[in-house]
């Protein structure tokens, strides 16, 4: 028998670090806490932001170490065909509760060990330990002896942000390692916090985010589409270079990580090779096509995902928008909302009593007018605008609607049309089932709980969910001017 | 009141369920028939048989014969039937094209973003045509999500499978265990959706279609658990999302999270509008010369008004379009008249004397007799009045006028609307011209004054326009060509043409330009210096021979189209009551109902719901409405001892009685509960013994 301690394979782990470049490092130390002969360890946390290559990794890193064990192994105990270290990685993402991440471990141990038999449900963490343990020794049953020399690798990746999770998850997962012999859990998040597996002596590995040599040079492994016409070498060095000034202008300060800067590149490369496909330029004046598509690298908007083609056409569908579509009064009905949300109940009567003179009411002692003698008001306000949607009571709503129906003019309305109902719209079912629209496609939000009152309730409270460049486009297209009623 | 007057006055109305107790007697002592479930094919048979059993009322003071009450039944059917069918195939074609649109680019596309537009009574027929649409056209499951089946995520994920891995119609029980089992016999959670990729890989789909219906509608938490869900599963099943969207996708941006955003990058669709539907249905069902009842002006400008303003769903302007054609055919016993102009024969079977009289009585009549009258022909309108044989003739006449009437004033539209390049024929114009006001808006005015300024060439263009509009007519207002008919008007036209291009080669020749004395360049505005002082004068420039030739034919033209533009308002034609429904009220009655304001009004104004012929009543409100009348004096605060004592005062000053106290407090509870029940007051914990105000009137 070869000694006990040997370093890891040093063949795999060029292969990991010309694949992963910047991270040789990190993608030592896991070898040497995985592998069989060396320091292994019960739990490990491998930790870093999102995008710094902690799962692929991880993964990469388990697989070669898999083949090559079971190489190993098969020399030393005379052609067995069982593999010295076996790995499941359960993605915390599919696992849409706590119970159904047991499930999902049984189900991922038990096809990396090739169990056949009958797998009964797994309903707590208890229940997984025994079940584990059962598959574990299942898999060490044919030769004990060599019981030592194996290592079952189970990956939590993203535990951290695992659904309806149960409080004792994590360090009873943590725990698997001491209760279950040759199994080793690794835990992957993206921020610890400390002593989260309430756990001591666990080894933590950080996976910094990458510089951006190393960001470029991932990147660059990319190939883009479309080629240029003299060849991939020159797209090759083209795309380089173009990375690097991707990152500088852009990436740089908004979007460093590896999944953004990269989207970034290619979205924006179409465009940026336009000229060199039409011919205007060879493919080697890279520094001239970067000034004529300067603008390119000046325009921030790409830093935004958007879900759908940005195009001019989108513009314009934008401007046009939901406001023309929606009813005429349905459009009434969200300013109403919007003014009710924004003005302060208090001011109503300033704005919508028609003819009255502003009752001051003296609170207090003080006057209306109290100030501070240098003219600086004692609390400094807060702009409502700023302040977001305030709840408001339907029935306000309603009577701010009937207030702002009379000056609204017939703009958005179907012209020409003799106007023969005399728009006394009071308690027409018209503007309850309005309203009801409008909550449904989530222009208005109704507070508190579903299920808690009747809908248009009189006194159910609602919010408005739109912001104020809509609002406005949709009161001018009714005739209505906001501002006119819209407390500073 | 008594009881049995109330219910002898309601026959076939449940007066007990009505009432607050009842004593129950047990009509027979047979159990309950158990509800069974109907498939599809005897519920075809009950509506049958339904359809059959409930007929119309005879009318004439029930004088009417049971085939007459047929007779309009079955045309109320034949005519409703032919306008649905219209309006389908109109309805049909409009979603065909999106579903065209929608299904060809989600070969490479993974998500798609289907811009509903607001109406969201519509997306549930749009969804549906497109899932069927979709398993046909593709090897895989289709799945429609509304937000009503997602309250939580693991419900949304439980239907997404269930409904995905039923679809297959012949699948057998067993196939569905042996998925639920999975690898090696491990049963799988009903959320699992390793379940979801087994029956992927047992039937091979290429592709498997999650369409979320009202995406708005879903809660932000588990659509974005959703979308980032199925994103991470998508190497081992080939998911297709498609978002129904009714605002618009920056809006749905803007509510998804960043997480989610980065897994859905698409394309998107916009299905056409309602407003563009509805105007085609209109077109065709209220306008065209195919449509069967002629609407009024009063009634589809009510119609119209509340689509724009209020809904804006195609399925609500049928709803209401259907009732027109059922309250025409229900109602007006004349109704069996329409039947004529297909087959005279047996409509003049089942016509009966009341019929006449019924006829002889409209307005219309009236008005044809005066005519008669007017023009001297007293001997026939005598006949019209006592020879039922004259009168029905004079009616088929009428009948036929009718549909030549409506057509011409639909050619003349065409044509106007084909010689301006603004115009076209909408339900507005219609309206204007079936009443006669177009004259008095100035439409044709206007666009013969703009046909006057033009200059040879977009003359020309103009009259090609029309000479190809009287070729081919419209389909969708049902016009055939009428060249035949038209040949004068035509040919006068391209003899006009021909002269005008002579006219235009002659000039070219001599290199002078063309106007006629009507066109803006032709005016110009002289200033001459008289004494000092600036005059302006208009004045005209002369004109060459070739401009006073063309002046002409302008001339020509424009009083050929002055005369074919001559249109006669059919409207109060005789028996028009027979083929125009104009009542708008039966229409506002059902389909606009005011709920708050009725019950306000019933309050505020029992007296005007209340038998004001018993003394008692009279002098006294209910308790209810008297509490309500207080109730509106209050602030948004009620004290309850307040009320109350204001409550008793008024009632015992009302009574003769006076210390009656404990049945005035019994109706103050009754009434404070009736109140509360209406959802006008509820309990207010900002202060003890006060009630907190709800609803004020008039909102």
């Amino acid at each position: 028998m070869a000694s006990l301690f040997s370093l890891p394979n040093e063949v795999l782990l060029a292969n990991v670090a010309a694949q992963f470049p910047g991270r040789a490092v990190q993608a030592r130390h896991l070898a040497t806490l995985f592998s069989l002969r060396s320091a292994s360890c019960r739990a490990l946390v491998v930790h870093g932001l999102e995008a710094t290559g902690k799962s692929a990794i991880t993964r990469a890193l388990l697989e070669g170490l898999c083949e090559s064990s079971s190489v190993q192994h098969r020399r030393s105990s005379n052609g067995a065909s069982q593999a010295g270290l076996l790995y499941a990685i359960i993605d915390s993402r599919e696992c849409i509760t706590g119970r159904h991440l047991l499930e999902q471990v049984i189900g991922a141990v038990a096809k990396a060990v090739g169990y056949t038999g009958n797998i009964r449900r797994c309903e707590n963490i208890t229940q997984l330990v025994v079940e584990l343990r059962k598959l574990i020794e299942w898999w060490c049953s044919p030769d004990p002896e060599l019981a030592q020399m194996r290592s079952f690798v189970l990956v939590f990746d993203g535990i951290d942000r695992q659904r309806e999770a149960p409080p004792t998850l994590l360090p009873a997962l943590a725990r698997l390692g001491e209760l279950i012999p040759c199994l080793t859990a690794v835990f992957i998040v993206t921020l610890p916090r400390p002593h989260f597996l309430h756990m001591n002596g666990v080894p933590y590995i950080h996976f910094p985010i990458y510089s951006k040599s190393e960001a470029v040079q991932i990147v660059s492994n990319t190939s883009p589409t479309p080629e240029l016409p003299t060849g991939p070498e020159d797209t090759k060095a083209f795309w380089n270079r173009f990375c690097s000034a991707v990152w500088d202008s852009l990436s740089k300060h908004a979007g460093r990580d590896i999944l953004s800067f990269r989207t970034i590149c290619l979205r924006l490369w179409p465009s940026f090779v336009a000229p060199v496909l039409d011919g205007t330029y060879g493919p080697k004046d890279f520094g001239r096509v970067l000034v004529f598509k300067r603008s390119l690298f000046q325009d921030e908007r790409i830093l935004v995902p958007s879900i759908v083609p940005r195009t001019d056409a989108n513009l314009i569908y934008k401007q046009q928008g939901v406001g023309t579509q929606l009813p005429y009064f349905s459009r009434l009905v969200l300013v109403a909302s919007y003014l009710s949300s924004f003005n302060r109940p208090v001011t109503d009567h300033i704005h919508f009593m028609k003819g009255a003179v502003s009752r001051r009411r003296k609170k207090g002692g003080g006057t209306a007018l109290s100030r501070d003698h240098n003219g600086v008001a004692k609390s400094r306000k807060i702009s409502r605008k700023l302040l977001g949607p305030q709840a408001f009571v339907l029935e306000r709503m309603l009577a701010i609607f009937q207030t702002i129906k009379q000056d609204a003019d017939d703009r958005g309305r179907v012209g020409g049309w003799r106007r023969n109902r005399p728009l006394g719209l009071a308690g027409d079912a018209d503007i309850q089932s309005a309203i009801a629209t409008l909550a449904s496609l989530r222009l208005l939000v109704k507070q508190g709980g579903a299920n808690s009152a009747d809908t248009l309730d009189g006194g159910s409270k609602w919010r408005v969910a739109v912001g104020w460049d809509f609002v406005r486009a949709i009161a001018r297209s009714i005739g209505v001017e906001v501002e006119d009623y819209l407390a500073e | 009141m008594s009881v049995d007057g109330e219910t002898s006055s309601h026959v076939g109305f449940d007066a007990t369920e009505h009432q607050a107790t009842y004593i129950y007697t047990p009509g027979s002592s047979d159990r309950p028939q158990k509800r069974r479930k109907l498939n599809g094919s005897s519920a075809v048979e009950h509506d049958d048989a339904l359809r059959s059993k409930i007929n119309f009322v005879p009318l004439l003071n029930g004088l009417e014969n049971e085939k007459s009450v047929h007779v309009r039944r079955e045309l109320y059917d034949k005519f409703w039937l032919d306008t649905e069918s219209q309006i389908e195939g109109i309805l049909n074609e409009a979603n065909e094209r999106t579903l065209a649109e929608v299904t060809e680019p989600l070969d490479y596309v993974p998500t798609g973003f289907v811009v509903t537009g607001p109406n969201i009574a519509s997306q549930g027929l749009l969804f549906n045509q497109l899932s069927g649409h979709l398993i046909s056209q593709i090897n895989g499951p289709v799945v429609t999500l509304r937000s009503g089946d997602a309250s939580n995520f693991k419900a949304v994920l439980k239907r997404l499978i269930r409904d995905a891995t039923n679809q297959s119609p012949n699948e057998e029980d067993e196939e569905g265990e042996g998925l639920s089992l999975g690898q090696k016999g491990r049963k799988l959670l009903p959320y699992d959706l390793e379940l979801l990729h087994n029956y992927v890989t047992l039937h091979g789909s290429e592709r498997v279609i999650v369409s979320i219906q009202d995406s708005e509608a879903f809660d932000g938490a588990v659509l974005t658990d959703l979308i980032t869900l199925l994103h991470s599963w998508r190497d081992r099943i080939p998911f297709v999302l498609l978002f129904g969207i009714a605002t618009s996708v920056d809006l749905f941006h803007d509510r998804l999270s960043r997480r989610a955003t980065r897994c859905v990058f698409g394309a998107q669709f916009d299905v056409e509008q309602t407003s563009s539907i509805v105007e085609r249905v209109f077109t065709k069902v209220v306008i065209s010369a195919d449509a069967r009842l002629r609407l009024g002006s009063a009634l589809v400008s009510s119609l119209m008004e509340r689509q724009y303003d209020h809904v804006q769903s195609v399925q609500a302007f049928i709803a209401a379009l259907k009732y027109s054609y059922m309250c025409h055919f229900y109602a007006n016993p004349l109704a069996v008249f329409l039947g004529m102009s297909d087959d005279p024969k047996a409509v003049r079977k089942v016509l009966q004397d009341e019929h006449f009289e019924a006829l002889r009585n409209l307005p219309s009549f009236r008005l044809r007799i005066q005519d008669l009258l007017e023009q001297n022909e007293p001997d026939y309108a005598r006949k019209l009045l006592e020879d039922d044989e004259k009168l029905l003739e004079e009616a088929m006449v009428s009948m036929n006028t009718r549909d030549h009437s409506i057509r011409d004033i639909l050619r003349a539209l065409h044509v106007l609307a084909s010689s301006s390049k603004v115009l076209s024929v909408n339900v507005q114009l219609f309206m204007e011209a079936f009443t006669g006001s177009i004259y008095d808006s100035g439409t044709i005015t206007k666009v013969i004054n703009a046909i006057k300024r033009m200059g040879p060439e977009p003359l020309r263009e103009t009259m090609q326009r029309i000479i190809e509009a009287i070729q081919e007519g419209n389909k969708e207002l049902g016009l055939d060509p009428w060249d035949d008919e038209a040949a004068d008007f035509v040919q006068s036209m391209k003899d006009i043409q021909v002269q005008t291009e002579k006219l235009v080669e002659e000039a070219d020749e001599a290199n002078v330009p063309i106007r006629s004395k009507y066109s803006a360049q032709h005016k110009v505005l002289r200033t001459t210096v008289i004494a000092q002082k600036v005059q302006l004068s208009h004045d005209s420039a002369k004109l060459s021979p070739h401009d006073v030739e063309f002046t002409s034919l302008v001339d020509r033209l424009i009083e050929l189209l002055r005369n074919y533009f001559t249109i006669i308002s059919p409207q109060n034609d005789f028996m028009n009551e027979i083929w125009l429904y104009d009542y708008r009220s039966p229409y506002r009655d059902v389909f606009t109902p005011r709920p708050r304001f009725v019950i306000e009004r019933a309050l505020s104004a029992p007296h005007e719901y209340i038998d004001t012929s018993i003394e008692e009543l009279s002098s006294a409100k209910p308790a209810t409405a008297l509490l309500y009348e207080m109730y509106l004096e209050n602030g948004s605060l009620i004290n309850v001892f307040d009320l109350w004592s204001a409550f008793s005062h008024q009632m015992s000053s009302d009574d003769d009685d006076g210390n009656n106290e404990r049945e005035t407090l019994a109706l103050f509870y009754r009434a404070l509960a009736d109140l509360k029940s209406l959802g006008m007051v509820k309990h207010s914990k900002k202060k003890t013994d006060h009630l907190a105000k709800l609803a004020w009137k008039g909102l």
